[in-house]
């Protein structure tokens, strides 16, 4: 016992022994140690930012100069009437976008992985195309094939049918939801995917022997069992859509709809003057309803042993004989991919020769130029933009995936106290809209001690920062399904947890691990609303580079850099789908 | 006002000269080359700054970076490291009011670039230096969209209910440009005339875009027949084989652009090196070839019909002006 000990109150001093000895037990332990270490670097990554943000929201003097505490931007923010008929909207947006996307993946998921339809591989490689596709360019795309007054597929129907106008008209609430939708597709997919691979085949097949036909167990087994990857799919994506602006931009002004984004861009940020601080507010206003989600979310998912499905038995699941309706479900497939691909990439294609953006005519075909692909083949910027982002984009996914796997590991496997922290803290940047996490990080790393500030590294915590709930939600919807009877199995023949974690979980994750590697890596490729705040001269990645090219008109320059990230972006797929092995054996 | 014709007639001789010369001391290209490089910070168009980049390089063996995004973000993020003590740009490309209100905040510093000389002075600010360009907002239209009968004679036209639906122009409560447009229209209307002119507008519907440049793509792509944007797109979109055209009016009203050089500067000698060389008569040729209303001596954009266009200046409105006139044009036009 040492002099200090001796001198204090006995029971004082069995508190704090006992303190000691079960802080001593905590830290004894390596996966404590990882979890002190990775709820460090994800709170600092998202409390310090967000800090800034809500600063922002109460102070009345911009970022990063000293003001007064004022109320005053809530009060100007929510007692305008208006501010409830976009939340309104925005929620409708929302609901309706990531409710059709995750249809869609549904659809998709199920048809490609469980049926025996002809070209399934083909469509699920396809399937995650338009992710890579800027979502502008997909939203440019859908205004020239359904604008009301000479859109494509407008024009067909007119000249088909003798009608006096076409029978969609893109500029609506509608138009709105289903081309976000297009654009969120993707991604459920990916997310519903990995999970529809790790399913175990012995609950389906003992609801077979009790005599229930293909629908009945798809009704009452398989949908119920891929609920978590059917709401991480559908919270991400209601997020996502809330916090979308390139979609909204595009169709929702020209359509005289306001959405919460489009009213910051309005009020705050995109028209003079700036009101950073009222920016701020409605961010909170977004992450307020975001953090709802992920309450209900938290609910949804929180008996986390009833969707254990992937035991030591064996998961591959077993394949559905759809017999002669597997025409139709290719039909279905192919359907699908001719809205999410094929008619998007024709008309990214068709506007990268044309000489100026323009419904064609006749006249059209006589003009056609490769001047669009030349520039990318011969400006500097151009090749300097995609070393960029291929280096941002590699480093900053394999970071994500790497503190995601860890953290989902903790908060999923673990009942170390304080783990919800870790989702919670994820979230918070998440849920913000990319402007103005990006003005929070802007201010939060100008006066860092460590220069990153004006480097290519802002651009990279940022990715991290704002991104590593699209890593962490695609692992943890696979690890939930990994039953735990394989890791015990692991420790009893005296594994540690590093060995475990390597050689059991890692393995187990894989798919959810790759396909969170290659959500984020497409994001991050095309990326551009965070980045083009943070990114400085010399460090230009694709996605401001896009930007500027579309705000300058350039819409052939555009369509063939996003031809070329898509090419990219699919060699990278295929590449990482081998390496995984992610539907082989 | 002044016609641009004029200053071709009174000045032709000092472009020409002005085409020989940087106007620059070799002191002052050596120092600049100390300082290794040189970052600007701008809403002009990538393109033409790529451009003028590659020349000032090769002519002075000086890197430059560019920065680019709207006035309002470069104005935000120029402040913001200025406010911070972290200043990164050392010259400043944006419109007239933002300069202005950047300058009032001390952001820069004076610099009488030698190339001064080959503007007029009513162009020259004594604390901006020279408004290098303007650029003019009109009308732009499909000739295929309207028969000849009904292609637009004047701003007045726009009123007319036989426009309803077919005008594409930014959004006035967003886009800070439309909403001087707006408010300085008094200058070539009347003040009674243009408020009816902007309630007939309201009633025709336009379809809101982003910014100009939307609105012209519309016309371009003939999906609207007439946009209020920039009459310079009647001539970018036109050269690539757009079937647009513009409006001529005897007046017009445009914005103003200028460079400038920042108070603190990180590369003082290569940012004076740089604005020397934007200024001089090799980068505003550039600029003019792309159909921008450059105000050098001598130096017009291909536009048919350009020297007949009388410049008048949008007013520059204060912080209070922008709100107040946001809430009068959110009545008007969304209500």
């Amino acid at each position: 016992m040492s002099i200090n000990e001796a001198t204090l109150p006995a029971e004082r001093v069995n508190t704090s022994a006992w303190r000691r000895s079960r802080l001593g037990a905590f830290l004894s332990q390596p996966v404590s140690w990882v979890f002190v270490i990775v709820s460090s670097i994800i709170a600092f990554l998202s409390l310090y930012p967000t800090f800034f943000l809500f600063y922002g929201s109460l102070t009345d003097a911009p970022l990063g100069v000293p003001g007064n505490f004022t109320l005053q931007n809530y009060v100007r923010a929510y007692s305008d009437p208006e501010a409830y008929s976009l939340m309104l909207n925005s929620f409708i947006f929302g609901i309706g976008s990531a409710g059709l996307s995750v249809i869609f993946a549904l659809a998709l998921a199920w048809i490609t992985i469980r049926t025996d339809a002809p070209f399934r591989r083909l469509f699920e490689l396809t399937a995650i195309i338009p992710n890579i596709l800027p979502p502008m360019l997909v939203s440019i795309s859908w205004v020239m094939l359904c604008n009301p007054s000479n859109g494509l597929i407008n024009g067909v129907f007119v000249k088909l049918f003798g009608m006096e106008k076409g029978p969609f008209n893109i500029y609506s609430m509608t138009g709105l939801i289903y081309v976000e939708a297009l654009i969120l597709t993707p991604l459920a997919f990916l997310i519903i995917a990995a999970a529809m691979k790790s399913m175990d085949p012995s609950l389906e097949e003992s609801a077979k022997t009790l005599g229930s036909n293909e629908f009945g167990v798809m009704r009452r087994i398989t949908f119920p069992l891929l609920r978590p990857a059917i709401l991480a799919a559908a919270t991400l994506n209601f997020v996502r859509a809330v916090e979308s602006f390139d979609t909204p931009a595009i169709i929702a002004l020209p359509a005289r709809i306001e959405v919460f984004t489009t009213k910051i861009w309005r009020e705050a940020l995109g028209s003079f003057p700036t009101n950073h601080n009222l920016a701020a507010t409605y961010g909170v206003g977004i992450l307020f309803i975001a953090l709802i989600f992920v309450y209900l979310y938290r609910r949804f998912t929180s008996q986390v042993e009833s969707f254990s499905t992937v035991t030591g038995k064996g998961f591959r699941p077993h394949q559905i004989e759809l017999g002669p309706w597997r025409y139709a479900a290719a039909g279905v497939a192919s359907l699908l991919l001719i809205l999410l691909v094929v008619l998007p990439i024709l008309v990214l294609a068709l506007v990268a020769i044309l000489p100026y953006y323009h419904v064609p005519t006749w006249q059209t075909w006589q003009n056609l130029t490769m001047s669009h692909f030349e520039y990318v083949w011969a400006t500097p910027r151009v090749h300097k933009a995609f070393l960029n982002s291929l280096l941002l984009a590699f480093i900053s996914a394999t970071a994500c995936m790497i503190l995601a796997s860890l953290a989902s590991y903790i908060t999923v496997r673990t009942k170390l106290a304080g783990r919800g922290i870790i989702e919670g803290l994820v979230f918070i940047p998440w849920a913000f809209p990319g402007t103005a996490m990006a003005l929070g990080l802007l201010w939060a790393y100008v006066d860092f001690p460590i220069p990153v500030y004006a480097t290519i590294w802002i651009i990279l915590i940022a990715y991290i920062t704002r991104f590593l709930p699209y890593g962490l939600r695609a692992v943890t919807s696979t690890i939930i399904q990994v039953h735990k009877e394989l890791e015990e199995a692991s420790i009893v023949c005296g594994a540690g947890f590093m060995a475990t974690f390597r050689r059991i979980l890692i393995p187990m994750m894989r798919p959810g691990v790759m396909a969170g590697w290659i959500i984020l890596m497409t994001i991050f490729l095309r990326e551009f609303s965070a980045t083009l705040f943070l990114y400085s001269p010399g460090s230009e990645p694709l996605g401001p580079l896009l930007y500027f090219l579309y705000l300058d008109g350039m819409r052939g320059r555009v369509a063939a850099i996003g031809l070329v990230i898509s090419v990219i972006s699919v060699v990278l797929i295929a590449i990482a789908q081998r390496y995984s092995r992610w539907d082989t054996k | 006002m002044l016609k641009l014709t004029q200053w071709v007639v009174l000045t032709l001789s000092f472009a020409l000269a002005g085409s020989t010369s940087l106007g620059q001391t070799p002191q002052l290209i050596e120092a600049a080359k100390k300082d290794g490089k040189v970052i600007i910070y701008g809403s002009l168009e990538g393109d033409t700054v790529d451009a003028i980049i590659q020349s000032f390089k090769k002519k002075t063996g000086i890197e430059a970076e560019y920065w680019r995004a709207s006035a309002t973000k470069v104005m935000d993020r120029a402040m913001s490291e200025f406010r911070a003590g972290k200043p990164i740009a050392d010259a400043i490309i944006a419109a007239d009011n933002v300069m202005r209100l950047m300058q009032k905040e001390g952001y820069f510093q004076k610099y009488d670039s030698p190339t001064n000389a080959d503007y007029p002075k009513e162009v020259i600010d004594p604390n901006l230096g020279p408004r290098y360009r303007n650029v003019v907002v009109g009308i732009v239209y499909n000739k295929n969209g309207l028969k000849a009968s009904e292609y637009p004679k004047s701003l007045d036209d726009l009123g007319k209910p036989m426009y309803k639906g077919k005008i594409v122009m930014p959004d006035p409560t967003q886009h800070t440009t439309t909403t001087q447009w707006l408010a300085s229209l008094y200058k070539i209307m009347g003040k009674e005339k243009s408020e009816k002119f902007m309630r007939d507008l309201a009633a025709n519907k336009p379809i809101w875009v982003e910014s100009l440049l939307p609105s012209a793509e519309r016309v371009a792509s003939g999906e609207t027949p007439v946009a209020i944007t920039y009459v310079k797109y009647a001539y970018i979109h036109g050269k690539k084989g757009a079937p647009v055209d513009y409006v001529r009016e005897p007046k017009l009203i445009g914005d103003a652009s200028y460079i400038a050089l920042a108070a603190k500067a990180p590369r003082v000698n290569a940012g004076k090196a740089f604005v020397d060389y934007f200024l001089d008569d090799e980068s505003m040729n550039t600029m003019a070839k792309l159909g921008e209303f450059v105000n050098r001596k001598g130096v017009l954009p291909p536009l048919p019909g350009a020297d007949k266009i009388g410049f008048v200046e949008m007013d520059d409105l204060s912080t209070k002006d922008f709100a107040d006139k946001k809430k009068e044009y959110t009545q008007i036009f969304l209500r």
